[in-house]
């Protein structure tokens, strides 16, 4: 089906969405073609690829929502997922205190594509092999002797989503997205570490000519090499350093999910009741931005065709704002900011974040590091998750270094840490004037996973606990 | 479901697998599946959304010299299919050789597995499952007028077929219900909250009418959580948080991550790698598991296995090609993707888990928490999501912002207590286990 003739099938579903008397229709088509090679070793392990399309009907019925999806192209299936929608809507409607009333948004009528400069489907199989075999080799030339084992991937992803609704949105957009990925298992007798790298951007194949294996693949095992005759981290509450990895993911773990609206409507976030008033110290400024040019978790329209936007969320420590869907800005009287993403076709839109940052300061990281008689420096970002009614979060390091009398001292294991939110935020001291936006991933939530970035500068934060062993 | 119940599914899939031969694959196999899901969400003790999802795949594999090509699509049709095949050995064309594969599964006689379809979950309506989580706000409500709760109640069925080259055919029907509930419990400034959930097959197997009131119960008790201090202490492990910790070591006992030396039970087979009080069997023949299955991703017979005898690794994890690449027997553990344990099951101790907690003089109890090992270091270093403090035996009060720390190795063979009594969901036995000292770090 060419562009024109899905949009025409998708309108003439959501007419007849509207002829049914619901309040609001939405329909949503994805078709995403993905390729995916990964090396092992020395040897192309494993070539894939695959298509997947659907579509995905929303009604609102007196106040109700219903979901339907199907991945099959055909008319019939597509009428029996409205009905099926309209079904769950009834079922909806049956347990309903206060009926969804969404937001005011403008109508857009819109054909988008992210730039990217070298289509992936373009470039053989045999080009894509030899760059990662490039990664590959520039690894295992850094861990010499001490390789275990090296895994080296590359993904790309080239989507079409169309949104079409019943108060005239018809947006399309498409994307391409390409990850590079390395992972270096080292090994001294009993003694094994990881390094892990990721690149991933909304990009072409270029990602691949903007990613030298000296900052990518050599970076993971020269971490993993040297970690193999680290000690343990200590255990306990200590003065810490984040590196802007681990910035990026605390502020997404920590603040990011408790400033999603749905949270906050739904009685899970510890930021409920907080618009205006202050939850961090005064050098914390966070953003979300959407429109951050190539970025993994950039996106010009969101999947209710709302653009996407850059978002001040907290101010010099006040809170201004959340995330928000039609649904949640509706329900809060607010303007919505283009904040409801979904994974595919098979899913609703939910609040999610885009690229969330906390922004620079103006202190070096000679200047935060300096006054800590013994604290640790935490690197390399790995995951994490946060329970937001709480307000407690873990996130894991792949590596950190201990500070001791105002200097960097020995490197230590990767480790885990914890926090309050609240307190971690309030207990932030100084941030730095380095930067970097570079904490790409896939971010889950309700069964949904999203491409998100994080990213922030150096983080001074008096008393994280430290999961450690020794 | 299909009138023609998976026969057409399997016809999708040997199609699949003719076209790769024909594009020049020397094997190939394929997996046609579809289904439906029904689900009710609930936000702040009101329906949110209900969603009906029908799904469709295809996904094939083709080898060349062993060199190994992927493609699926979301769609089952016979021209879908025959792309899939072309498409798959393509890529296998591309692909390295790997001269560790030998061949795919040879068709063997698959054994019984009763009870992984109930025609009665696949034709449950809507309304019945919203049922399931409205009953339970109400019942957390009855608990706790002032609770919040959020969670999902879940229908769904599933038909597969796997189709291979040299004669393999395999069909399977599932179904799965669930309902889960997180309660939120604000009094005074402070909060607690819990999450529960249920799992079945088979309806008489789910109980979807006591997780808001387990759940508003335990919030109430998280209540005024604090801190505990940074010290090596007795660890209590409840059975959803011991879950964690002992599919840890399964996990890593996965032959693809030891073969390629990325896991720590790398030369440990027939070695102790836990105490003594350890045995786990492997079993996914269990009627009703939720891991259950007549064979795996391979299309392999599947069979019960002991992974762990009295704290000794027994064996790895094998697929059909790491079996062949160490020359040891293959357990019949494939997924579509890599290797994963089934429905493991934990010998019990002989004391409750009462008893167990009043014997520690001062300790940690950790109800929710994912204290799995990372898996090539082994290094555990994770956060307790919800837990007690004890003393003198008794649980006394909730903690806050505190982790548990050790390497897996010394954390399992520290294990000096396995309960009697379990918490059990279909396919699985999760007893209370204590670990007899870990790194305890917390604070705030």
């Amino acid at each position: 089906m060419d562009l024109k003739e899905i949009k025409q099938r998708l309108s003439r579903l959501r007419d007849a969405a509207v002829g049914r008397k619901t309040d609001f229709a939405e329909v949503r088509y994805t078709a995403v073609r993905r390729s995916s090679l990964m090396l092992q070793d020395g040897r192309a392990d494993r070539m894939g690829a695959g298509d997947r399309s659907g579509i995905g009907l929303r009604v609102l019925l007196k106040g109700a929502w219903g979901f339907a999806s199907t991945e099959s192209p055909e008319d019939s299936d597509w009428l029996a997922a409205f009905d099926d929608a309209i079904d769950m809507a009834r079922v909806s409607a049956t347990r309903l205190d206060e009926p969804v009333v969404l937001a005011e948004a403008p109508a857009v009528v819109d054909e988008v594509r992210t730039p990217f400069e070298v289509d992936p489907t373009t470039v053989s199989v045999e080009r894509k092999l030899a760059a990662v075999r490039g990664y590959e080799e520039a690894s295992a030339r850094r861990a010499g002797s001490s390789v275990a084992n090296l895994m080296t991937g590359y993904n790309d992803a080239r989507q079409l989503e169309i949104v079409c609704n019943s108060r005239g949105t018809l947006v399309s957009t498409e994307s391409v997205r390409t990850i590079l990925w390395h992972a270096i298992t080292t090994q001294n007798g009993s003694v094994r570490q990881r390094g892990r790298e990721v690149r991933a951007k909304q990009a072409g194949f270029e990602i691949v000519e903007e990613t030298p294996a000296e900052d990518f693949s050599a970076k993971a095992a020269e971490r993993a090499v040297s970690l193999l005759s680290a000690p343990p981290a200590p255990a306990g509450t200590f003065p810490a350093i984040f590196h802007p990895s681990i910035a990026g993911l605390l502020v997404h773990e920590a603040l990011g999910h408790n400033i999603e609206a749905d949270h906050v409507l739904s009685g899970q976030s510890i930021l409920e009741g907080k618009l205006g008033t202050k939850v961090a110290a005064d050098c914390i400024t966070v953003v979300d931005d959407a429109g951050i040019p190539a970025s993994w978790g950039s996106y010009r329209y969101d999947s209710e065709g709302v653009p996407g936007q850059r978002r001040v969320i907290v101010e010099n420590g006040v809170l201004r704002g959340f995330l928000h869907s039609l649904e949640t800005a509706g329900k809060m009287g607010v303007e919505p900011n283009g904040s409801a993403r979904a994974d595919g076709f098979p899913h609703r839109p939910i609040v999610r974040m885009s690229n969330t940052m906390i922004l620079p300061g103006h202190s070096s990281l000679e200047e935060l590091i300096a006054d800590i008689d013994l604290g640790i420096l935490l690197r390399a970002g790995q995951w994490g998750y946060v329970w937001c009614e709480k307000g407690q979060y873990t996130c894991h390091a792949g590596e950190g270094v201990m500070i001791r009398n105002g200097r960097v001292a020995e490197q230590v294991r990767d480790v885990s840490i914890s926090g309050m939110v609240l307190e971690t935020f309030a207990n932030a001291l100084g941030v730095s004037s380095d930067f970097e936006l570079e904490m790409p991933g896939n971010c889950g939530k309700n069964g949904q996973s999203m491409p998100v970035n994080g990213g922030g500068p150096y983080i001074k934060v008096r008393d994280v606990v430290v999961g450690g062993q020794a | 479901m299909s009138e023609n119940g998976t026969d057409d599914l399997l016809k999708i899939a040997e199609m699949a697998c003719e076209a790769a031969i024909s594009a020049g694959a020397e094997f190939a196999d394929a997996f046609a599946e579809r289904g439906r899901e029904l689900s009710v969400s609930v936000e702040k003790n009101e329906i949110s959304s209900s969603d009906a999802r029908t799904s469709a795949s295809v996904s094939v594999r083709a080898f060349v010299a062993g060199g190994t090509g992927w493609w699926s699509a979301s769609t089952v049709a016979e021209g879908v299919a025959r792309e899939a095949g072309r498409q798959a050995a393509e890529l296998a064309k591309a692909a390295e050789p790997d001269p560790d594969f030998s061949s795919l599964v040879s068709p063997a006689p698959y054994p019984t597995v009763d009870r992984l379809f109930d025609p009665a979950v696949a034709s449950l309506g809507i309304r019945e499952v919203a049922g399931w989580i409205t009953r339970n706000v109400d019942s957390a409500l009855a608990v706790a007028p002032d609770a919040v709760v959020s969670g999902d109640a879940g229908t769904r069925w599933r038909e597969a077929a796997l189709a291979n080259t040299l004669g393999v055919r395999a069909v399977q029907r599932t179904t799965s219900a669930s309902v889960s509930a997180q309660v939120v419990i604000r009094q005074n400034g402070d909060v607690g909250s819990f999450y529960e959930w249920d799992s079945a097959r088979n309806l008489p197997d789910l109980s979807p009418d006591e997780i808001g009131t387990k759940a508003a119960r335990e919030a109430l008790r998280y209540l005024k959580s604090r801190s505990a201090e940074t010290a090596t202490l007795p660890v209590i492990f409840g059975p959803l948080a011991s879950r964690g910790l002992l599919m840890g070591l399964c996990g890593a006992a996965s032959a693809e991550d030891v073969q390629r030396k990325r896991s720590f039970l790398v030369g440990k087979k027939g070695e102790a790698v836990a105490s003594e009080l350890v045995t786990l069997i492997d079993n996914a023949l269990i009627p009703g598991g939720l891991s259950s299955a007549a064979f795996d991703g391979d299309g392999y017979p599947h069979r019960p296995i002991t992974l762990v005898d009295r704290g000794v690794l027994q064996t790895y994890l094998h697929s059909n090609y790491t079996a062949h690449k160490s020359g040891e027997e293959n357990t019949g553990h494939a997924t579509r993707a890599g290797i994963s344990p089934s429905n493991v099951c934990p010998a019990l101790g002989p004391r409750t888990a009462a008893e167990i907690i009043a014997e520690v003089d001062d300790g940690i109890y950790v109800a929710l928490g994912q204290p799995s090992p990372d898996t090539a270091s082994g290094q555990i270093s994770a956060l307790v999501d919800a837990g007690f403090r004890i003393r003198r035996g008794e649980l006394t009060h909730p903690l806050k912002n505190t982790m548990v720390a050790g390497h897996a190795l010394e954390v399992l063979k520290a294990i000096d207590a396995i309960s009697s009594d379990y918490r059990e969901e279909p396919g699985m036995i999760m007893p209370t286990v204590r670990v007899a000292r870990m790194r305890v770090a917390s604070g705030g």
